[in-house]
């Protein structure tokens, strides 16, 4: 059965072991309008409808650059342009905007309305699948190209205005005559010249703002239908990743627990259903101390020399940096008993990855990793169960978005499927994994739930 | 084997580490000497063991830190210990419906502890067997005839038909050791049925013991170089029970 098939290409062999996660590929929608006419609304009404983690809004006065002394003075005076181009950092806008397109984490400025100032802190956007960008130059020409929906929304002028007095006074403390004075010295004239012209290349034009309830439906429905098609796309290159995995032995990093009768033995009583809570949860954190003290030994060490009180040297080792761990929720907080018992004020950062029951796909719901998770030298990833690896995958991506080094990440799991491990290996061959059990099928994720008894 | 192997210097650091990791990449560091008796176990001399025992080395180390750390290495111990005991096939059909083919322990243990320093181990014990019965030895250098003496003993009934952790952190000439397997055989329980637990040994220490009671079991994380003129071990720790109760 040796025979070339008629159409051959090498360009087939070469497979694509890469892990895109979701956010990855981002869709930003950029909703533009008038002052007053509502784009705010539109864009909450739509977060609303969705209620999902990974559609969130970035509003372009994020970007409004910080005014020199001058024009903070001619602010106050109601006499600077706030309208215009010029007074956004479009820099910084493009390239958050394409730092987001990769999957990467952005940093956004925060700006304060009432010292005209960029803070010195800055909030993190990170993962969104969908972006609502809302400002009244959302559609300008230096980032239309990054947005894949232009939205623009369009009310009377004279409602515009009207809302605006009223925003100004009661939420930004301005008084009427000024906001009037800066109405018709910058907003009206700004709008002519900059923010209309946006309309005729938008894809859709919302009359009448937020009341307009069949538009935004639509909207929402589009987002929907972009939602489930990354959702399939993410769900099948998990599946593709798993069939080239199958073909890959298991990696030399992956390290099964030496199988001694004890360990067997904490096995069994593990996944004998007969067993009660109290007791699985006694030989469940003896287990993954071993499992823990194990992964400790893929921690970097440094030579160094100590006095006993003996009076004599010894040549000891000492542990080289910080050493920090993450578990993925809520099965990784089962790990973190055996972990206190380990390194007692071990740094802990969380995340939060639930497997979609429909989809299996996993998402990631939640985020809250160490500050300078970057410079520690070892960082483990607990997760009681690896089953497809499909949340393992992700955890991963997520540490190395946050600058953690492939190498420096031991993820540590007592149970584990043969192709999930496969499947992470392949995608991150220096992740090395410490792992309690390995089985040939993928097994569905049952220990936290006889940990934490629910 | 000569009774006293002094060295003044501790042996060359080797590099340590997984084999995965290339020579030049491993940190160096002095491992356990290694002795060739089948019933002497050394713990795997992992980075990590030898950083552990670092910690505890280090005269700087305050007492919670020298508790936190020899508990944890005596954990690892109990763990290794535990291995020794026997186990019967036990297979059980998992949450998943799946059979796993495991094992259930056999056979019922019990720790005895050679007081004061034998004590401190049995933390770490408990923390692998729940609810074992600790009896306890009390053994003490005669003024007279500079020989151990036994002074208390309390242990279980049912002593001769139980597996016998014997806890004692360091092994220096091995006196108390000696004299508490004695004791121990002298209850009825069979030289075959108890482990040895040690912190540190002294090289000649362990190895009279190991022929002398070549049926017994020891279970050490690290084998020194030797012995001071004081019989004290080098490079050693100091007194583990000044610097775990008291110091």
């Amino acid at each position: 059965m040796e025979s070339i098939p008629p159409v051959y290409s090498s360009a087939t062999e070469r497979q694509n072991k890469t892990y895109t996660p979701p956010w990855a590929d981002l869709s930003i929608i950029g909703i533009a309008g008038s002052s007053g006419s509502g784009k705010t609304s539109v864009a909450m009404e739509i977060i609303k409808s969705l209620n999902l983690p990974w559609v969130v809004i970035l509003v372009m006065d994020s970007f409004y650059k910080s005014l020199s002394s001058e024009d903070h003075a001619r602010a106050h005076r109601n006499e600077y342009d706030f309208d215009c181009p010029d007074a956004l950092d479009f820099d910084a806008l493009v390239q958050t905007l394409k730092n987001l397109k990769q999957g990467k984490k952005a940093d956004i400025p925060v700006y304060s309305f009432a010292e005209h100032q960029r803070q010195p802190q800055t909030t993190t956007l990170y993962s969104p699948r969908v972006l609502i960008l809302e400002g009244i130059l959302a559609l300008h020409p230096q980032i239309v190209d990054l947005l894949d929906v232009k939205i623009f929304v369009e009310a009377d002028m004279d409602v515009c205005l009207g809302r605006r007095i009223v925003r100004d006074v009661r939420e930004r403390g301005r008084d009427i005559d000024g906001v009037i004075k800066q109405w018709f010295g910058f907003v009206k004239p700004s709008y002519k010249k900059h923010v209309e012209p946006q309309r005729a290349i938008s894809d859709l034009i919302i009359p009448r703002g937020i009341e307009n309830k069949t538009a935004i439906d639509l909207v929402v429905k589009h987002i929907q239908m972009k939602l489930d098609e990354k959702s399939q796309k993410h769900s099948a290159d998990l599946q593709h990743l798993g069939l080239i995995a199958l073909e890959h032995e298991l990696s030399q990093n992956v390290h099964l627990m030496t199988q001694t009768p004890q360990f067997i033995g904490m096995n069994t009583i593990l996944q004998n259903p007969a067993t009660e809570q109290v007791d699985f949860v006694f030989y469940f954190d003896r287990l993954a101390c071993m499992l823990v003290e194990k992964a400790l030994d893929s921690a970097s060490y440094i030579s160094t020399a100590v006095n006993t009180p003996q009076g004599t040297g010894y040549n000891g080792l000492n542990p080289a940096g910080t050493t920090s761990a993450v578990s993925i929720l809520r099965g990784g907080s089962c790990l973190e008993t055996a972990l206190k018992r380990t390194i007692p004020d071990c740094i802990t950062g969380r995340v939060l990855i639930q497997t979609h029951e429909g989809t299996e796909e996993p998402e990631l719901q939640y985020l809250k990793l160490p500050p300078q998770i970057e410079t520690h030298e070892t960082v483990m990833l607990l997760d009681p169960q690896m089953a497809s690896g499909g949340a393992a995958l992700m955890a991963v991506r997520v540490l190395m978005d946050h600058g953690v080094k492939e190498q420096r990440i031991v993820f540590v799991t007592c149970a584990a499927g043969k192709n999930g491990l496969k499947r992470l290996t392949a995608v991150y061959p220096k992740v090395k994994v410490i792992v309690g059990r390995i089985e040939e099928e993928r097994e569905p994720r049952w220990m936290e739930k006889r940990y934490f008894g629910c | 084997m000569d009774d006293i192997e002094f060295e003044p210097v501790p042996s060359p650091a080797q590099g340590v580490g997984p084999i995965y990791r290339p020579e030049g990449e491993k940190p160096t560091a002095t491992v356990s000497k290694s002795l060739s008796y089948e019933n002497v176990h050394v713990l795997p001399q992992t980075p990590q063991l030898i950083a552990l025992l670092t910690m505890i080395r280090d005269k700087r180390t305050g007492r919670a830190d020298f508790i936190f750390y020899s508990n944890r290495i005596i954990r690892l111990l109990v763990e290794e210990g535990l291995n020794h005991l026997p186990v019967v096939e036990h297979s059980v059909t998992t949450p998943v419906g799946r059979a796993y083919l495991g094992v259930k322990f056999e056979g019922k243990i019990c720790g005895v502890s050679i007081m004061r320093a034998g004590e401190a181990m049995e933390q770490g014990l408990r923390d692998c067997c729940r609810s074992v019965r600790i009896g306890k030895i009390l053994i003490q250098r005669d003024e007279e005839t500079c020989k151990p003496k036994l002074f208390y003993d309390k242990l279980p009934a049912d002593i001769a038909n139980r597996w016998v952790l014997l806890l004692d952190p360091m092994f220096a000439t091995g006196g108390s050791a000696t004299l508490a397997v004695e004791v121990l055989k002298a209850r009825g329980v069979p030289e075959d049925h108890i482990l040895f637990l040690n912190l540190i040994a002294s090289p000649s220490g362990v190895a009279d013991f190991a022929e002398r009671f070549p049926k017994l079991r020891v279970v050490t994380a690290f084998i020194d170089q030797g012995l001071d003129e004081k019989k004290y071990i080098i490079p050693g720790l100091g007194d583990f029970g000044d610097r775990y109760y008291t110091l």
